[in-house]
C-alpha cells in the first residue's frame, strides 16, 4: 500500500508537468482542429530562453516573464509565417501536419547550434524555493507544488479567457464555423495569432517549471514529453482544458504505476497504450465533445 | 500516330514534357532500364556511391509502402517505422537463429509486417484523421518498447549481429559486387509495378474514393471498412519487405534505435516532398532527402550544423509553396480511357480524331 | 539567366573542394569519425580536438611521421556519423575509399560502432574506437581495437568503491537501456557479488530520462545505500539531484565517464562525494599530464575529459604503430599495433590478442565541487 501510494503521489508529480503541456496543446487544437507537433519544440525553446536570460543575471521571475513573452511571439511567428498560408490556401491536413514537424525540427536543432547553446544537457536553476514537505516517508518537494498551484492557476485563467472574454468567445465561433465567424465581423486571423501567443507562452511555463524541477535542460527535452503530453491531451478529450489536466494525471500516474509494478521500461510506451485504449473505448477521450472525429 | 508537340511557349512545358515521354514511352524505359542494370558496372559506383543509391530505392520503397495507405487512401500513419522495424527483426531472426535462407525470410517478414498491419488497421475502423496518425505514433513507440524488452528472443538492447548476406545459387550479394543494389532495384521495380497495378484496379479507385469522401464512398457502396485494413496490410507488406533488406545491408547488425519515430518522420518526408499519391514522386522525394545530407555539407562546409534546421526549413518550405509534391503535377494528358470505352467512342465518333482525342 | 549562374556556381564549388582533395603528397590522414552534429555533438567534437592535438604535437615536434627514411605530415579528417547508423554506414564507405587514411579513430555509440567496424575491416583498415563497449565489437576483425576499457575490469573497481570504500550494505544499480548501460549495469551486478557485496536491486531507465520518483522509491524501499549507476553524466547529474532533492541519502558511484566538468555543472552541491573509477584524471601530478591537459585547455577552452582523453591516446598508438611497422603497409601496421606498450594519458596501454585495451584504474571522488583522488 505504501509503495502503491508513493506511485501515486509520484505519478501524480510527473502528471502535472504533462498537464502543464497539455493545456498548450488542447488550447491551439480546440481553436483550430490542428495538432502543432512544434510546441514540444516551443517548450524546450521556452526553458533556454530562461536559462539564457537567467544566465545575464536577471532574476528567475523576470526571466521568466521574458521567456513567456518571447515564446509566445514565436509560436505567433511560426504561425503567420508557416501556417496562416496553408490555411489560407486550404491545404490538406497533413501538410500542416508536416509543416509542425518541420518547424520542430527547426527549432530544436537552432538550440542544438554549438554557438548557440549546444546539444548537451545544461544545468537549470532550480525551482526549489522554499522546503520540502514530508508526510511519512514521502517527500513532496516545493517546485512540485509549484507546478500544481500554477497549472491550476493556468487552468483557471484559460478556462475564464475561453469562457468569459470576447476574445473566448471569438475563438469558439471560429472552432465553430470559421467562415460565419469571419463574417460576424472577427478578425480570425488576429484571434488565430492569439491563440498561438498563448499557447507558446503556456508552452515557456511549461518548460522554466519542469526544467525547475528536474534541474536539466536539453534541446531534444520537448520530444518525448511532447508526444506523452499530447497522448494526455488526447486522453482527456483534446481541446477540452479541463480534460488535458485530468489526462495529463492520468497518463502520470499510470505511468508511475506501470513503471512500479511492471518495471521501469514499460514507462515510456505507457502513455501511447493508454491513449490506444481510450481511442478504441472512448475516440473522444474521457472528457471531450461528441462527434469531433469526423473532419 | 504522330502528335504535335508545340513549342514550350505555346503550352507549357508540363504539356510538352509529358506528351514527349509519352510519345516515346518505349525507349525511355528501355534507356532507363539499361541505365539501371549497368549501373553497378560503371566507374561511378564506388563503394559509397553503391549505398547511398541503395538507401535511396531502399527509401523509395518505404515511400511507396506508405503511398499506399497515404497517398491512395487518405490515412497518415506516423508510425511506419514500426513496421519496418517488425520487417527487419523478423527477418534476421529467421536467418540467423532458425538458418532460413534470405529469400524466404524475406517474404515472412512481410507477412508478419501485414498480419500486424491487419490489427493496428482495426482501429482506423473507429478513428479517422488525425487520431488515427496518433495511434500509429504509440504503435511505433511500442514496437520499439517490444524490441527493446523480449530480451530472449530480440537480444534487447545489444541487437542482432551477424546476420548472413543474401545468397541464391551459391553466387553472395554484397555491396561490392553490386548485389545489394540489384536487390532493391529489383524489390523496388516490384513494388512500383505493383503499386500501379493496384492503382488502375478497382482497390485502387476504392481507396481514392475513401481518402477523397469517405461517406460518399460508403454510400456508393464501397466496403470502406474492408479497404481501410486492406490498405493497411498492403502498406505494412511492403514497409516489412523493405525492413527485412534493411537488415542485411547494415553491415550484419541491427539494433532498436535503428527505428525510431524520426525513421517514420523521414518515410513520410519522402511521401509528401515527393508528391503524395504518386510512384515518381517517391523515387524522387527519396533522392532529394537522402542526397541533401551528403551533397549539402560537401558544398557549403560552413554551414554543416545547420544541416538538421535546412531540413526543416525544406519541409516547411515544400509544404508552403509545393504542397503537391515536387513531382506531385496534375496531368496534362488526356484521361486514359479503357480500350472498349475508346472503340466504342470512336464507333459513335463522339470525340473528334477519335482514339486520344489529342490531335491539333 | 540566373538558373545558369547558380548551377555554375555549385559546380565549381563542388570542383573547387575536389581540387582541395587531390594535392595529398607526403600526407598521413587519420580519419576521426563520431556525432559532430546532433545529439551527442560534444563526444564527436571532442574526439576531434583531442585527435588534432595530437597530430599538431607530432607535426610540431617530430615534422610528423617518420616512415623508413620518409617524413609525413599528419592530417586529420573529419567524418560526422550524427549519431545515425545509416549515416554512419555511409561514411564507413567514403573512409574506406580514401587510400590516404591510415586509420580511423572512432565512432562514438557502440550500435554505430558494430554497423560500421564490418567495412573498415573488410577494406583492411585499423579502426580504434575510443569507446565501443559492445562485447562483441573488438571480435568483429583483427584490424578492431578499442581504446575503451573492459567494462568488467571498470566496473569491479566501481565495486570495490561501493563495498570497500563506501562500506555499502545493500547495493542498487541504476542503468541506462543503451547495449553500453545494459552491459555495464550486467557487469556491476556480478563484480559486487564477486566481491562479497550484497546487491540488492537493478533499475533501468531511458537515457533520455530526467524522472526518478519511481526509481528512488524503489531504492529507498529496499535500503539501498550505495547506487552504482551506469550511465553518462547526463543521467548520473541529474539523478544525483534528483536523489537530493527528494532528502535520499544515499552515496553514489559512476563510471570513466561521469568524469565531465558537465557533471560539477549540472549536479551543482549534489555532485558532493560521488564516487567514479577513471582511466584517465586532469588532477594526476604527472608532468606530461599536466603538460596536455594545459594544452588541451589553452587550445578549446575546456578540460580534457576521460574519454576525450582515450581518443587522444587513440591517435598516438595508432601513429607509433606506423612508426613501428616503418612501412605503409596496412597489414604491417595492424600487426604493429598488436605490439603496443603504450604510456598515454589514460594510462599504459596494451591491446591483447582481439584488440581489447588493458588500462589500470584510478578511484576519484567529488570534494568541495571538484574532482580529486580518493585516499
Amino acid at each position: 500500500m505504501q509503495t502503491f501510494l508513493g506511485a501515486v503521489i509520484n505519478g501524480l508529480a510527473l502528471g502535472m508537468a504533462y498537464a502543464l503541456i497539455a493545456v498548450g496543446y488542447s488550447m491551439v487544437f480546440g481553436v483550430l482542429r490542428l495538432i502543432n507537433f512544434s510546441h514540444g519544440a516551443v517548450y524546450a525553446f521556452g526553458a533556454y530562453m530562461v536559462f539564457f536570460f537567467v544566465s545575464l543575471k536577471l532574476g528567475l521571475l523576470a526571466s521568466i516573464l521574458l521567456s513567456v513573452v518571447i515564446s509566445g511571439l514565436l509560436a505567433m511567428l511560426v504561425d503567420k509565417v508557416a501556417l496562416e498560408p496553408l490555411r489560407k490556401k486550404k491545404s490538406i491536413p497533413i501538410a500542416t501536419l508536416i509543416t509542425t514537424i518541420g518547424v520542430s525540427f527547426i527549432i530544436q536543432n537552432v538550440l542544438s547550434i554549438e554557438y548557440v547553446f549546444g546539444s548537451e544537457r545544461r544545468a537549470f536553476p532550480s525551482t526549489n524555493l522554499f522546503a520540502n514537505l514530508s508526510i511519512g516517508n514521502i517527500t513532496i518537494q516545493s517546485s512540485q507544488i509549484i507546478m500544481l498551484i500554477v497549472a491550476v492557476l493556468l487552468l483557471g485563467v484559460l478556462t475564464f479567457l475561453v469562457q468569459g472574454t470576447k476574445v473566448g468567445l471569438a475563438m469558439r465561433a471560429i472552432e465553430q464555423n470559421r467562415k460565419a465567424a469571419h463574417l460576424a465581423g472577427i478578425n480570425v486571423d488576429l484571434v488565430i495569432s492569439f491563440t498561438f501567443f498563448i499557447g507558446g507562452a503556456c508552452a515557456a511555463i511549461a518548460g522554466a517549471l519542469i526544467g525547475g524541477y528536474y534541474g536539466v535542460i536539453n534541446p531534444g527535452m520537448g520530444s518525448t514529453i511532447g508526444l506523452k503530453a499530447f497522448a494526455a491531451a488526447v486522453v482527456g478529450g483534446i481541446g477540452v482544458l479541463h480534460g488535458a489536466v485530468v489526462g495529463g494525471l492520468v497518463v502520470g500516474v499510470v505511468e508511475c504505476v506501470a513503471a512500479q509494478y511492471l518495471g521501469s521500461n514499460v514507462r515510456d510506451p505507457m502513455a501511447f497504450v493508454i491513449l490506444i485504449l481510450i481511442l478504441i473505448l472512448k475516440p473522444n477521450g474521457l472528457f471531450g465533445k461528441k462527434g469531433i472525429t469526423k473532419v | 500516330m504522330k502528335k504535335k508537340l508545340g513549342t514550350i511557349r505555346e503550352n507549357g512545358f508540363l504539356y510538352v514534357f509529358e506528351h514527349f515521354i509519352d510519345a516515346h514511352r518505349a525507349a525511355l524505359i528501355a534507356l532507363l532500364a539499361l541505365l539501371a542494370i549497368a549501373f553497378p558496372y560503371t566507374p561511378v559506383a564506388d563503394r559509397s556511391t553503391q549505398r547511398i543509391v541503395t538507401m535511396i530505392l531502399l527509401y523509395a520503397m518505404l515511400g511507396m509502402g506508405l503511398n499506399v495507405l497515404t497517398g491512395y487512401a487518405g490515412m497518415v500513419s506516423l508510425g511506419h517505422a514500426g513496421f519496418y522495424g517488425i520487417g527487419a527483426y523478423c527477418c534476421a531472426l529467421l536467418t540467423t537463429r532458425l538458418n532460413f535462407s534470405f529469400w524466404p525470410a524475406l517474404l515472412l517478414a512481410g507477412c508478419l509486417a501485414a498480419l500486424v498491419g491487419f490489427l493496428l488497421g482495426l482501429p482506423s475502423l473507429r478513428l479517422s484523421g488525425t487520431y488515427l496518425s496518433i495511434v500509429t505514433l504509440g504503435f511505433c513507440e511500442i514496437v520499439q518498447m517490444v524490441l527493446k524488452q523480449w530480451d530472449s528472443v530480440t537480444n534487447g538492447n545489444y541487437g542482432i549481429r551477424n546476420i548472413p548476406k543474401p545468397e541464391l545459387f551459391g553466387h553472395q550479394f554484397n555491396l561490392q559486387n553490386g548485389g545489394f543494389y540489384q536487390i532493391i532495384l529489383a524489390l523496388s521495380v516490384l513494388t512500383a509495378l505493383g503499386c500501379l497495378a493496384i492503382k488502375r484496379s478497382k482497390y485502387g479507385r476504392a481507396f481514392q474514393a475513401i481518402r477523397d469522401d469517405e461517406l460518399a464512398a460508403g454510400m456508393m457502396g464501397v466496403r470502406t471498412a474492408r479497404y481501410k485494413i486492406l490498405a493497411f496490410v498492403i502498406s505494412a507488406f511492403i514497409t516489412g519487405v523493405a525492413g527485412g533488406f534493411y537488415s542485411v545491408i547494415n553491415n550484419g547488425y541491427i539494433e532498436p534505435n535503428n527505428f525510431v519515430f524520426n525513421v517514420s518522420v523521414l518515410i513520410i518526408s519522402v511521401v509528401v516532398v515527393g508528391g503524395l499519391g504518386t510512384i515518381r514522386g517517391m523515387f524522387f522525394g527519396a533522392a532529394l532527402l537522402q542526397l541533401f545530407p551528403q551533397v549539402f555539407p560537401q558544398v557549403f562546409r560552413f554551414l554543416n550544423e545547420w544541416r538538421f534546421v535546412i531540413y526543416g526549413v525544406l519541409l516547411v518550405a515544400a509544404m508552403r509553396f509545393r504542397p503537391q509534391g515536387a513531382l506531385g503535377w496534375q496531368s496534362t494528358l488526356p484521361y486514359p480511357l479503357s480500350r472498349r470505352t475508346r472503340e466504342e467512342l470512336a464507333h459513335r465518333s463522339v470525340l473528334p480524331g477519335g482514339e486520344k482525342g489529342a490531335t491539333p | 539567366m540566373k538558373k545558369w549562374i547558380a548551377i555554375i556556381l555549385v559546380a565549381a564549388l563542388i570542383a573547387l573542394s575536389g581540387v582541395s582533395l587531390a594535392e595529398s603528397e607526403g600526407i598521413i590522414k587519420i580519419a576521426v569519425a563520431g556525432p559532430m552534429t546532433g545529439d551527442n555533438a560534444e563526444y564527436g567534437i571532442g574526439f576531434a580536438n583531442a585527435a588534432k592535438l595530437m597530430a599538431e604535437k607530432w607535426n610540431s615536434e617530430k615534422g610528423g611521421v617518420h616512415v623508413g627514411d620518409e617524413t609525413y605530415k599528419i592530417e586529420i579528417v573529419e567524418y560526422d556519423d550524427k549519431s545515425d547508423s545509416d549515416e554512419a554506414a555511409i561514411i564507413a564507405e567514403n573512409i574506406v575509399s580514401d587510400p590516404d587514411i591510415w586509420g580511423v579513430i572512432g565512432h562514438f555509440a557502440s550500435g554505430i560502432c558494430m554497423v560500421a567496424a564490418p567495412t573498415y575491416q573488410d577494406a583492411q583498415y585499423i579502426n580504434i574506437s575510443p569507446t565501443s563497449s559492445h562485447a562483441d565489437y573488438s571480435g568483429i576483425g583483427d584490424y578492431i581495437f578499442r581504446n575503451n576499457t573492459v567494462i568488467t575490469v571498470e566496473t569491479a573497481t566501481g565495486a570495490d568503491i561501493a563495498i570497500n570504500d563506501l562500506g555499502g550494505q545493500n547495493i542498487g544499480v541504476l542503468s541506462i537501456d543503451t547495449e553500453w548501460g545494459v552491459s555495464a549495469g550486467d557487469a556491476m551486478e556480478a563484480n559486487i557479488e564477486a566481491l562479497g557485496g550484497n546487491f540488492v536491486l537493478r533499475q533501468e531507465v531511458s537515457e533520455s530520462a530526467v524522472d526518478f520518483a519511481t526509481e528512488i522509491a524503489n531504492f529507498r524501499d529496499a535500503n539501498v545505500d550505495v547506487i552504482m549507476v551506469a550511465g553518462m553524466y547526463g543521467t548520473l547529474a541529474p539523478f544525483a539531484v534528483a536523489c537530493k532533492n527528494s532528502g535520499y541519502d544515499v552515496r553514489l558511484v559512476g563510471c570513466s565517464n561521469a568524469y565531465t566538468d558537465n557533471l560539477l555543472s549540472i549536479a551543482g552541491d549534489a555532485a558532493e562525494g560521488i564516487y567514479a573509477p577513471v582511466s584517465f584524471f586532469a588532477g594526476n601530478p604527472d608532468p606530461a599530464v599536466q603538460e596536455y591537459v594545459q594544452a588541451y585547455t589553452d587550445a578549446y577552452g575546456t578540460a580534457p575529459s576521460a574519454l576525450t582523453t582515450q581518443a587522444y591516446d587513440s591517435v598516438g598508438i595508432l601513429l607509433e604503430a606506423i612508426e613501428r611497422a616503418g612501412v605503409l603497409d596496412r597489414e604491417a601496421v595492424k600487426d604493429a599495433m598488436y605490439e603496443t606498450d603504450y604510456q598515454g594519458m589514460s594510462g599504459y596501454t596494451t591491446f591483447d590478442e582481439i584488440g581489447d585495451a588493458q588500462k589500470v584504474f584510478t578511484k576519484i571522488v567529488v570534494r568541495n565541487g571538484a574532482f580529486v583522488v580518493a585516499e
